[in-house]
């Protein structure tokens, strides 16, 4: 299972990538492989704020839908509007191409609760 | 295991315990790793190996090879087995030639469907039955209880009441270990490259006897020098394809044998998710979602009628069908929809609405299948006509939506818009 360095994860199977006051967000390999084939993905609305750990997006696969908890407190600046035609970019290149939506950072303090990849892949180790 | 018996419904507790790894479980993990397994009907079985997509293509243009070892698989056999399981299930057994084998329910003297089986007839006096993995413990207890006089046989004075414990038929699980030989598990080969896989592996007469297989016919082949029976049945909607009974022990090498000499024409090997979806595009019921489940649905409004001999001396059931048969209202149709890109798949329980956006049923299983969606919907029977156009509602997926007011659950009747068009389909699809 990949773990990418460099990102904060929660146990959620989150990711988010911090430059500056953004955080780029998606969901983790461990995650992707979990749910199957993506077929479909509900992204929030641009503009629309989140608390850390509240439901803002749906990935569905041929075998369950599933919610996607904001891993950090903010506001959604940009979602990868690419997942409307190809959802499966969540499980080729989960970490990249695959990315959700990038969400300003209104509560840094949010951060905290996050897991950097190795305390994440302890904890992978758990389940 | 436990059953009993009330107003003659048949009620059964299974111990539940950790899942059983799968006879083939070394092989599964050696080609789509753990994370792919499963725990399905108290077995540890695969899900996918390569896609669930790729692995439908596969069987519909090519072949596809699956673990069936969870199935249960009994032999009834002795002087009143035939008599036994007329009197058990609902089709005609006795009249099955020898090599023949015979769709069909199990059903309690109240007319639940308890299974759906196929009987193969093996000999005068000797049958092998396949029965679902998940209910095998309540069907084998089932059998047991009524040899013994315990269950119910029917609620109306019947002959059939002090007749049917004192039939002599003896019933073995045939995946058992400890049986001395002829143990038998279920794999299956499914798609056109079948028959051109398989004669790889046996001589040119042994090649020509499974080509010239009839559907629901079988034979006693070895393949690679295993000795297997090779059944044109099946549960894809192929019209080329092969369920193969054999020793447990031997399943791990002829399920390599067969890999290999399929793989130049395209045999892939596929798991439980491309299992579903393509029983649901061919329009095969479930046990439990188009069978028996939370409606209760009947072979008559799962568009199995012919499956049921209302006519035959006796079965278990017979009266309540006899009802059902002339009272349904509801019928398990096939409904294709859209799944182009960007498209929101459809779920179990999803309300269907007719052009005046009025709720005529719901969706008991879904899937993708190539470039479209299918369902099996439970639905009003005026609506069940080919060629109608029929709408889905999605209810809400996440508690977001519920917030939105997306609805949770749709009563018959409601009116709604629809989310996504669709069209009854052909109940079956043949491939």
């Amino acid at each position: 299972m990949a773990v990418a360095q460099g990102l904060l994860y929660t146990k959620d199977h989150e990711w988010a990538r911090i430059e500056g006051g953004t955080a780029t967000v998606g969901i983790t390999d461990y995650a992707q492989e979990q749910l199957g084939e993506v077929v479909f993905v509900e992204l929030p609305k641009v503009g629309k704020e989140f608390g850390a750990h509240k439901e803002f997006a749906v990935v569905e696969s041929s075998k369950a839908a599933s919610d996607v908890f904001c891993p950090v407190a903010g506001k959604v600046t940009e979602v990868n509007t690419e997942l409307e035609t190809t959802p499966e970019l969540v499980n080729k290149d989960c970490y990249g191409e695959g990315w959700l939506c990038k969400i300003k950072i209104t509560d840094k303090g949010s951060l905290a609760n996050l897991m950097d990849a190795k305390k994440y892949e302890e904890y992978l180790k758990t389940l | 295991m436990q059953g009993s018996t009330s107003a003659g419904q048949f009620v059964f507790k299974e111990r539940a315990g950790e899942p059983v790894p799968s006879v083939l479980y070394d092989e599964h993990v050696k080609l789509a790793g753990k994370s792919h397994m499963a725990a399905f009907a108290g077995y540890l079985m695969p899900l996918w190996y390569s896609s669930i997509a790729e692995e439908h293509r596969a069987v519909r243009q090519h072949a596809g090879l699956f673990d069936c070892t969870h199935m249960g698989v009994l032999e009834v056999s002795g002087p009143d087995a035939g008599s036994f399981l007329d009197a058990v299930s609902t089709n005609r057994v006795q009249d099955l030639k020898l090599g023949r084998a015979k769709y069909g329910y199990i059903l309690d003297a109240a007319g639940n469907v308890l299974d759906d089986i196929i009987v193969y007839r093996r000999g005068e006096t000797n049958f092998m039955v396949v029965v679902n993995a998940a209910n095998e413990s309540k069907i084998r207890s089932y059998l047991h209880e009524l040899q013994q006089g315990r269950a119910v046989v029917d609620t109306q004075s019947s002959p059939w009441i002090a007749k049917l414990p004192k039939l002599k038929a003896t019933i073995r699980d045939m995946r058992d270990p400890s049986r001395p030989s002829d143990r038998r598990a279920d794999l299956a080969l499914q798609g056109p490259a079948s028959f051109d896989t398989l004669g790889k592996l046996t001589d040119a007469s042994g090649a020509k006897r499974i080509c010239e297989l009839k559907s629901f016919a079988f034979v006693q082949e070895k393949l690679g020098g295993i000795d297997c029976l090779i059944c044109r049945t099946g549960y894809t909607g192929s019209n080329v394809g092969v369920e193969l009974f054999v020793d447990p022990q031997q399943a791990p090498r002829l399920w390599n044998l067969i890999l290999e000499a399929g793989r130049p024409l395209g045999v892939l090997p596929c798991g439980l998710g491309s299992r579903d979806s393509l029983r649901i595009e061919a329009g095969l019921p479930l046990y439990g979602h188009e069978l028996d489940g939370k409606f209760n649905i009947s072979p008559f409004e799962a568009g199995y009628g012919w499956a049921v001999k209302l006519d035959k001396e006796f079965f278990i059931g017979q009266a309540a069908m006899r009802r059902v048969a002339e009272t349904y209202d509801m019928e398990v149709a096939r409904i294709e929809l859209s799944a182009a890109r960007g498209v929101r798949p459809i779920r179990q329980d999803d309300p269907l609405l007719d052009e005046q956006g009025e709720c005529v049923g719901w969706v008991l299983s879904a899937a993708k299948a190539e470039d479209k969606q299918v369902a099996l919907a439970y639905i009003d029977r005026k609506a069940a006509v080919e060629g109608k156009n029929l709408g889905v509602y999605y209810l809400a997926r996440s508690d977001s939506q519920v917030e939105q007011g997306r609805k949770q659950a749709v009563q018959k009747g409601q009116k709604l818009e629809a989310d996504l068009a669709g069209t009854v389909a052909s109940r079956f699809a043949k491939f």
